[in-house]
């Protein structure tokens, strides 16, 4: 290939190396940010609800234990910061007690007769479960 | 030098709109129905009018075929002995019958009486004398309800109670609903009982996972599944310890009376909406063949062909059907011997 003199601007130069670098990094930063899977990067949530509406969100590495009372049952939820587990309740049939820690995103704690749900938001990896049955 | 910058802006520029391609959003709703908690999540627009129209219809459902409601269909029809009953609740019945019928009464809506003596799932669980069984047990099964159209008949002391089935069918009922929507994906999960919808906010299979009956912080496998419905049957979600040590689940064997104990720890069962599968016949299935154990259940699963199953052992195994190979996924580490079934 030969390069005209009347076309100078078009010659190759460092210049344009670092530009094509840029825009190959630019395109390679938002390919990764649109294919890789969204993971949560503040590890997992632990999410308290009433009745199904939300009372807490707290991270679990800095979540220690919580008090949670509802239709005249009292629970009470404790933590290692590794996983969530209700210590005690005073509702009838102790499933909630029964069900022990959970530590994995997704992974719920449910105390019917207080209509208390316990669980863990946040993915801990792309083959972690969508939904859980048992 | 000023061309390159406005090259490197354009290029920008193009990658703007890319950037903004992110996952379809994602409504979710929790709710307290049929004595249990339920979850559901809908992808896509006008997905929280989806999850509202489901609620809707999850509470209506109550509504007619709860045990406890006094003035549902199943009420009147236990209090009175025949009821005239809504479209749902005949509809119900008629597939709860001919579930009784399939399965050789394995699974069977009369088993009630049986279940209110164990109080297994109550505040005061008792083991029962013997006399006390015998007692009820010629009031226990299918044949014992009678259906015409929408008007039903129970003989002499019989009840019925739905709730072996009731969960499945609403979950039909939603499965309708997300069908009709045009969502992207969604799920819905009515304690034990699963729909999944189409697929994730990401584009893939949803994931569902079946819960490890001896570690239930674990997974005994998962599967990835579109369109389909998951139930799983267990003696380990409820249960109670007797004085003597001796550990009662709450499944009940209608034929004996006694809580169930045929070696298996639990039974998932799988339909698929393109096969005609629905909620209802996952849910009643897996109680039967739980009640059934490994053997009876295989035999039926070979003669029905109508759905695919998991049954985890007492003895440490995991077995699962051809029709899953290609989305089961063991867990590793899990201690279990994973085999597929010969068809």
């Amino acid at each position: 290939m030969t390069t005209s003199a009347s076309q100078p601007e078009l010659k190759w130069n460092r210049y344009d190396a670092v530009a094509a670098l840029i825009v190959a990094l630019l395109a390679v930063a938002a390919a990764l940010w649109f294919y890789l899977p969204k993971v949560n990067s503040g590890g997992l949530t632990v999410v308290i609800s009433v009745d199904g509406q939300q009372t807490e969100r707290v991270r679990l590495d800095r979540f220690t234990q919580a008090t949670v009372s509802n239709g005249g049952y009292t629970l009470r939820v404790a933590s290692d910061g590794e996983g969530v587990w209700i210590a005690s309740s005073d509702c009838p049939g102790q499933d909630c007690v029964h069900t022990g820690r959970i530590r994995r995103g997704g992974q719920s704690i449910v105390c019917l007769p207080a209509q208390v749900v316990v669980y863990l938001e946040g993915a801990a990896s792309p083959d972690a479960p969508d939904v859980i049955v048992g | 030098m000023k061309k390159r910058l406005i090259c490197l802006a354009l290029a920008l520029v193009l990658a703007l709109p890319l950037m903004g391609c992110g996952a379809p959003k994602t409504e979710t709703l929790d709710i307290f129905a049929m004595d249990t908690y339920m979850s559901l999540a809908a992808i896509g627009d006008g997905g929280a009018e989806v999850l509202q129209a489901c609620s809707a219809r999850i509470n209506a459902l109550e509504q007619k075929l709860s045990r406890t409601i006094e003035d549902s269909d199943v009420s009147r029809l236990n209090a009175e002995g025949s009821a005239r009953l809504s479209e749902d609740t005949a509809a119900l019945l008629r597939a709860a019958l001919d579930y009784s019928e399939a399965t050789g009464g394995a699974f069977d809506v009369t088993v009630a009486p049986l279940v209110s003596l164990w109080g297994i799932t109550t505040d005061a669980p008792r083991v029962p004398s013997q006399a006390e069984i015998d007692a009820l047990l010629p009031q226990v099964g299918f044949r014992h309800v009678h259906l015409d159209g929408d008007t039903a008949a129970l003989d002499e002391g019989c009840a019925i109670d739905l709730g072996g089935i009731g969960k499945g069918y609403a979950s039909d009922k939603t499965a309708e609903l997300f069908s009709e929507s045009g969502l992207s994906g969604g799920f819905v999960s009515l304690g034990g009982n699963v729909y999944v919808h189409g697929v994730t906010a990401e584009g893939n299979l949803w994931n569902v996972a079946i819960q490890d009956p001896r570690n239930t912080g674990n997974y005994a496998c998962t599967l990835r599944l579109t369109d389909a419905f998951v139930v799983t049957s267990g003696g380990y979600q409820r249960n109670f310890t007797a004085p003597d040590g001796t550990v009662y689940q709450h499944i009940i064997d209608p034929a004996t009376g006694y809580p169930v104990d045929r070696g298996l720890l639990s039974v998932s069962i799988v339909t698929r909406r393109k096969n005609g599968g629905t909620g209802a016949m996952a849910d009643a299935y897996s109680t039967a063949l739980y009640v059934m154990g490994e053997t009876a259940a295989v035999d039926f699963w070979r003669q029905q062909g109508s759905f695919d199953m998991v049954l985890v052992t007492e003895d440490g195994r995991v077995l699962y059907t051809p029709g899953l190979s290609d989305c089961f996924n063991q867990t590793e580490g899990s201690g279990y011997d994973y085999q597929c079934l010969a068809a």
